[in-house]
C-alpha cells in the first residue's frame, strides 16, 4: 500500500494544542470545583428564600455539566474561532485520536470508533448500576412486608433504576453501534460531524452524575415517570433527576442530527438508499423519531424545574395548573420513545439473522415500509397511556385504533425475521442464539400489548405489575436482547478479538430461563391483581414474587457472566479475523482494527449487501483481493 | 451495466429453478411446509388452551359485569393471538431442527437459497394483520360503547384519595358529604357510580374485583360505573404512585345485602328514613 496510515502519522509537538492537557481526569476534578464554586455563588445569593434548596441544586449541577464539558475540550474549537484561529491539519489528527494510544478514550476524541467504543463502555457501567438497582428491589419484594429497603429509599431506587435503565437502552445500539459501525456500513469515512459526535458521548457522561445525585438529595419518590403534582412536592432529588434529562436530550438530540447527516450525505458511490443494510434504517428511522419526541422530554422537565425552583405552577391544579399536561407531554415523549429504542436494535437483530441463514433478507422493502409505519403510528398512540387517568374518555377509541393499528407494522418485524430463516442454512454461532431469543421475547411482548391497547383489559391492568412485565419483555426481552446479539455479533469489528462463545453461551442460557421466570412471575401478580412500584405486598402475591426475585437473580448471574465474557475475550480473546462470519456489508470487507477513516480505498457498491446464495457480480471477481460481494474498491487514496 | 444485470437475471432465474419445489412434490407428510403445519397446530392447541383456562385460574374472583368485561377481552384476545404467536414460533422452532447446519462452528458450506421475499406470503401476513386488528377494534369498542352508555338512577358514592388513605362518602345519607368511612360498603345488585377526586397528588382508584379503574386527580371528579353482582369482600388498591406509603394504601370492600347495608349505614349515623331511601337507588 502506497498510502501510509493515518496513525502513524508523526505529529508535531504542538499538535492539538489545549487539547494535550484535556481529559476524563482532569474534567472531572475541574466539573467539581465548577459545581462547588456553583454551590458557594448560589448559597450565598439564595440563603433564605422559599425556593432556596431547589435552586442551590439545580444551580450546582448545571455549573457541574458546564465546566465539565468546557474542562474536557467540548467547546475548544468553537472558542478557537471566536478568537479567529482555526484547528490546523495536525490539530485535527490529535483530535482524532493520532498518538495517543489508549489514552484518546479517555479524551475528547473525534474518530467515530473511538466514540462508539465509549459508548459500549459507558452503556454497559449503566446498565451495572441500573442491573443492581434492579435486584436491590427484588430482593425487597422477596417477601411480604420485608423491611430490607425503607419505602423512601425503594421509591427512590424505582425512580432511579427505570431513568438509568430508559436512558442507557435508549443508547445502547444507536450510541456503540450507529457510531462504530454504521458509518463503516455506509462508506464513510468518519460521522459528518465528529466534533459534535464526541459532544454527544462526553455531554451523556455529564448527566449521569446528577441522576446518582437524587440518593444522597432525599431521593426521588415519583418513579420514572415522575407525575405531576407529586413531583413538583419531591425532595431536592427531583432536580436532579430532570436535569439529568434536560441534558441527556440534548446528547441525544445532537447524536440523532449526526447519525441521520451522515446517511444521508455521506454515502459511498453506488450505496443508494435501498441498498443500505437494514440497521441503517433502523438507526436513522429512530434517530428521527425521536428528534420529534425528546424535545418533549425537554420541555415536560424544564417545566417541572421551572414549577419547583421559580415556582410557575404549570402542573399545580391548586394554582391552577394541570397534571393531565404533564402527562401528556410526558407521553407524547414516552411512547415514541420505546420505538427509539427498538428500531435500531430491530434493525441489529435482523443483521445478525441475514448473516447466520446465510440468506437475503426477506422482503426488504416491507421491511422499510414496516419501520416507517412504526415511526408515524408511533407519534399517535401516546394517549393509551392515559386510559385511566379521565383525560378525555372520548378519545378512546381513536387511541385503541391507533394503538392496534401500530401492530400491524411491528408484525412485519416478525414476518421478515421468520421469511429470512426460512430454508436457511442456518449457523447457531452465539448471536444466533439471540435471534431465537428475540423472537420468542418479543411473541410474548407483542401479545401481552395487544391486551393493554384494548380499553376494557386495560381497565384492569393498568398501573399493575402486568404493565411491568409486558413492557420488560418488549424492552429488555426484545430490544436489549437484540441489542446483545448485535454486541456479540460486532465484538470482533469493535474490539479486534472473538467473544468466548462458551462462557457466551452459559450467559445466554442463564439469561434466557431468568427473563422467562421472573417476567411470568410478574405476569402472575398481574392478574392477581398486585399494584406496580410498590414496597410491600399482601401475602397471596408471594409466590408470584418469589419466582420473579429466583428469575431476576438467575438473569443477573447471567448478564454478569456475559459481562466477564467481554472482558476476558476483550483482554485475552482470541485474535479475530476481519470478517469472521463471511458477512457481506462493508463494516466487514475493512481490516481489524479499523484504520482511521475506515477505507484505504474508496468503496463503490454495486449491490445491497445481502447476496447470499446468489452469484458475485462480474465486476467484482476481477476487484483487488480486500474486495467482497456487495462492494468494488477502485481507485488511490 | 446492462451485461452485468443480464447476467444477475440469468443467474437468479437458474438458481430458482435449481430450487425443489417446497409445497409440491414427494409425499406431503415428507413436505417441511406440512411438517411445519403439523407443528403450528400443536402449539396453537397449547395456546387457545392456556387462553381458555389459565386466566380464570389466576385472576381474582370478579364481581361486577365490568370485570367480567376484561376477563372475556383476556380470554378472546389470547385464542386471536395463539395461531400468529404459533406460527411464528412454528417456523423458527423448525428452522433449528431442520435446517440447522453443524459444521463444528464453521460457516455452512452452502449458503440459504436467495429468497428475497415473496409478494403472496407478505400479502397474506399484512392482510391477516388487518383482520386481526379490525376484529380487536371492533371488539374493544363494543364493549367500551355499552360502558359508557349514559345511565339514570345510580347509586352515587364519592370516593376521595389523600397520600395515603381513602375516603368513601354516601351524599343524600346524613349532613354535610353524608355517611363517611374508610371501608367501601355496597350494596348488592346496584349500578354505584363512583365520584373520584384526590386532595393533593394523583392516585389511582382500583377496586381490584370489579376491574375497572380511573385516577383521582386532584382538581377533578373522574367517573365510572360498576354492577355490584356478588356479595363478599373485595379490595381497594391505588394504582398510581403517590409517594412514600403508595404501597401501603388500600382499603377493605365488602358488598352486603340491602338490608345488611341499610343498617350499615345507620350504624353509622344515617337515620332510618334517609337510609332506606338512599339505598333504594341504583336499582
Amino acid at each position: 500500500m502506497s498510502t501510509a496510515l493515518l496513525e502513524d502519522t508523526k505529529l508535531g509537538p504542538k499538535a492539538g494544542g489545549l487539547y494535550r492537557h484535556q481529559n476524563f481526569g482532569v474534567a472531572l476534578v475541574v466539573g467539581i470545583i465548577g459545581a462547588f464554586i456553583g454551590w458557594i455563588v448560589s448559597h450565598a445569593l439564595l440563603q433564605g428564600s422559599n425556593w432556596g434548596t431547589d435552586m442551590v441544586v439545580t444551580v450546582t449541577l448545571l455549573s457541574w455539566a458546564i465546566s465539565f464539558l468546557i474542562a474536557m475540550g467540548a467547546f475548544n474549537a468553537p472558542f478557537r474561532w471566536m478568537l479567529g484561529h482555526d484547528q490546523d491539519h495536525e490539530d485535527e489528527l490529535y483530535a482524532a485520536g493520532v498518538g495517543q494510544g489508549w489514552k484518546r478514550y479517555f479524551k475528547f476524541c473525534t474518530d467515530h470508533k473511538v466514540v462508539g467504543t465509549q459508548y459500549f463502555v459507558l452503556v454497559m457501567i449503566l446498565f451495572f448500576v441500573g442491573g443492581t438497582l434492579a435486584m436491590m428491589i427484588r430482593t425487597q419484594l422477596l417477601t411480604p412486608h420485608s423491611g430490607f429497603l425503607s419505602p423512601q429509599t425503594y421509591n427512590a431506587i424505582v425512580t432511579v433504576h427505570g431513568m438509568v435503565m430508559i436512558i442507557s437502552t435508549i443508547v445502547m445500539v444507536s450510541g456503540p453501534f450507529a457510531n462504530f459501525i454504521l458509518p463503516i456500513m455506509i462508506g464513510a469515512k468518519d460521522m459528518a460531524f465528529p466534533r459534535l459526535n464526541a459532544l454527544s458521548f462526553w455531554t451523556l457522561v455529564a448527566a449521569v452524575p446528577p441522576i446518582l445525585s437524587s440518593f444522597v438529595l432525599g431521593g426521588t419518590d415519583s418513579g420514572w415517570t415522575t407525575y405531576a403534582p407529586l413531583s413538583v412536592q419531591s425532595p431536592p432529588a427531583q432536580d436532579g433527576f430532570s436535569i439529568t434529562i434536560v441534558i441527556f436530550v440534548i446528547s441525544v438530540t445532537v447524536a440523532g442530527i449526526n447519525t441521520i447527516t451522515t446517511t444521508f450525505t455521506m454515502r459511498a458511490q453506488g450505496m443508494s438508499m435501498f441498498r443500505l443494510p437494514i440497521f441503517v434504517w433502523g438507526a436513522i428511522i429512530s434517530s428521527a423519531v425521536g428528534l420529534y419526541a425528546m424535545p418533549a422530554f425537554l420541555m415536560a422537565h424544564t417545566a417541572l424545574i421551572t414549577d419547583r425552583v421559580v415556582g410557575t405552577s404549570f402542573y399545580v391544579p391548586q394554582q391552577g395548573g394541570a397534571g393531565w399536561l404533564y402527562e401528556n407531554i410526558f407521553w407524547i415523549m414516552g411512547h415514541p420513545e420505546v420505538y427509539v429504542i427498538l428500531l435500531p436494535a430491530v434493525g441489529a437483530i435482523l443483521e445478525v439473522t441475514a448473516t447466520f441463514s446465510r440468506k437475503p433478507l426477506f422482503g426488504y422493502k416491507i421491511m422499510i415500509g414496516g419501520l416507517v409505519g412504526v415511526a408515524v403510528l408511533s407519534i399517535m398512540v401516546w394517549a393509551h397511556h392515559m386510559f385511566t387517568t379521565g383525560w378525555a374518555p372520548s378519545l378512546a377509541d381513536p387511541f385503541m385504533l391507533t394503538t392496534e393499528l401500530i401492530s400491524i407494522p411491528t408484525g412485519i418485524i416478525f414476518l421478515c425475521m421468520i421469511g429470512t430463516l426460512w430454508r436457511g442454512s442456518i449457523w447457531t454461532r452465539l448471536p444466533m442464539y439471540f435471534v431465537y431469543l428475540f423472537l420468542w421475547n418479543f411473541i410474548v411482548g407483542g401479545v401481552t400489548g395487544i391486551y393493554l391497547s384494548d380499553v376494557p383489559a386495560d381497565q384492569y391492568f393498568h398501573g399493575n405489575m402486568f404493565v411491568t412485565a409486558h413492557f420488560h419483555y418488549t424492552l429488555l426481552g426484545g430490544a436489549m436482547i437484540a441489542a446483545t446479539g448485535g454486541v456479540c455479533y460486532w465484538f470482533p469489528k469493535m474490539t479486534g478479538r472473538m467473544l468466548n462463545e462458551r462462557i457466551g453461551k452459559t450467559a445466554f442460557w442463564l439469561i434466557a430461563i431468568g427473563i422467562q421466570v421472573t417476567y411470568y412471575g410478574q405476569f402472575l401478580e398481574g392478574f392477581q391483581g398486585m399494584p406496580r412500584r410498590v414496597a410491600n405486598y399482601a401475602p397471596i402475591f408471594t409466590f408470584g414474587n418469589q419466582s420473579s426475585t429466583m428469575g431476576a437473580y438467575t438473569l443477573m448471574l447471567g448478564w454478569l457472566i456475559l459481562l466477564a465474557a467481554i472482558i476476558h475475550s476483550w483482554r485475552k480473546g482470541e485474535i479475530a479475523p476481519a470478517n469472521p462470519w463471511h458477512a457481506k456489508s462493508l463494516e466487514w470487507q475493512v481490516p481489524t482494527p479499523v484504520p482511521l477513516e475506515n477505507f484505504l480505498v474508496d468503496p463503490i457498491v454495486t449491490s445491497d449487501p445481502y447476496t447470499y446464495g446468489e452469484p458475485d457480480a462480474p465486476a467484482t471477481q476481477d476487484a483487488p483481493a480486500r474486495v467482497h460481494a456487495g462492494s468494488t474498491q477502485e481507485g488511490g487514496h | 451495466m446492462s451485461s452485468e444485470n443480464e447476467f444477475h437475471e440469468e443467474k437468479r432465474e437458474e438458481i430458482a429453478e435449481q430450487v425443489s419445489p417446497w409445497f409440491k412434490g414427494g409425499p406431503i407428510w415428507k413436505r417441511p411446509a406440512f411438517k411445519v403445519g403439523i407443528i403450528w397446530l400443536l402449539m396453537t392447541i397449547v395456546g387457545v388452551a392456556i387462553g381458555l383456562f389459565v386466566p380464570d385460574h389466576i385472576l381474582p374472583r370478579i364481581m361486577s359485569p365490568q370485570g367480567k368485561d376484561a376477563r372475556d377481552t383476556i380470554v378472546f384476545f389470547t385464542v386471536l393471538a395463539a395461531p400468529v404467536a404459533a406460527l411464528v414460533c412454528s417456523v423458527g422452532a423448525y428452522s433449528l431442527l431442520a435446517w440447522r447446519k453443524k459444521a463444528n462452528g464453521d460457516q455452512p458450506p452452502v449458503d440459504g437459497p436467495p429468497l428475497r421475499g415473496n409478494p403472496l406470503a407478505s400479502s397474506l401476513w399484512v392482510g391477516g394483520s388487518v383482520v386481526l386488528v379490525v376484529i380487536l377494534l371492533i371488539w374493544g369498542m363494543g364493549f367500551l360503547a355499552s360502558e359508557t352508555a349514559p345511565q339514570s338512577n345510580l347509586l352515587q358514592v364519592n370516593v376521595t384519595g389523600q397520600q395515603w388513605l381513602w375516603t368513601f362518602s354516601y351524599p343524600g345519607t346524613g349532613p354535610g358529604k353524608g355517611v363517611e368511612s374508610n371501608k367501601l360498603i355496597l350494596p348488592e345488585g346496584r349500578q354505584v357510580q363512583f365520584n373520584i377526586t384526590g386532595l393533593d397528588v394523583t392516585h389511582g382508584f382500583w377496586p381490584v374485583e370489579f376491574g375497572q379503574q380511573v385516577d383521582a386527580n386532584p382538581g377533578f371528579t373522574t367517573r365510572f360505573v360498576v354492577k355490584t353482582e356478588k356479595l363478599g369482600n373485595f379490595d381497594v388498591r391505588c394504582s398510581q404512585l403517590c409517594g412514600l406509603f403508595h404501597a401501603y394504601m388500600y382499603a377493605h370492600g365488602k358488598v352486603v345485602t340491602t338490608s345488611d347495608f341499610t343498617t350499615w349505614l345507620q350504624d353509622n349515623g344515617a337515620t332510618a328514613a334517609k337510609a332506606t331511601a338512599y339505598a333504594a337507588s341504583g336499582n
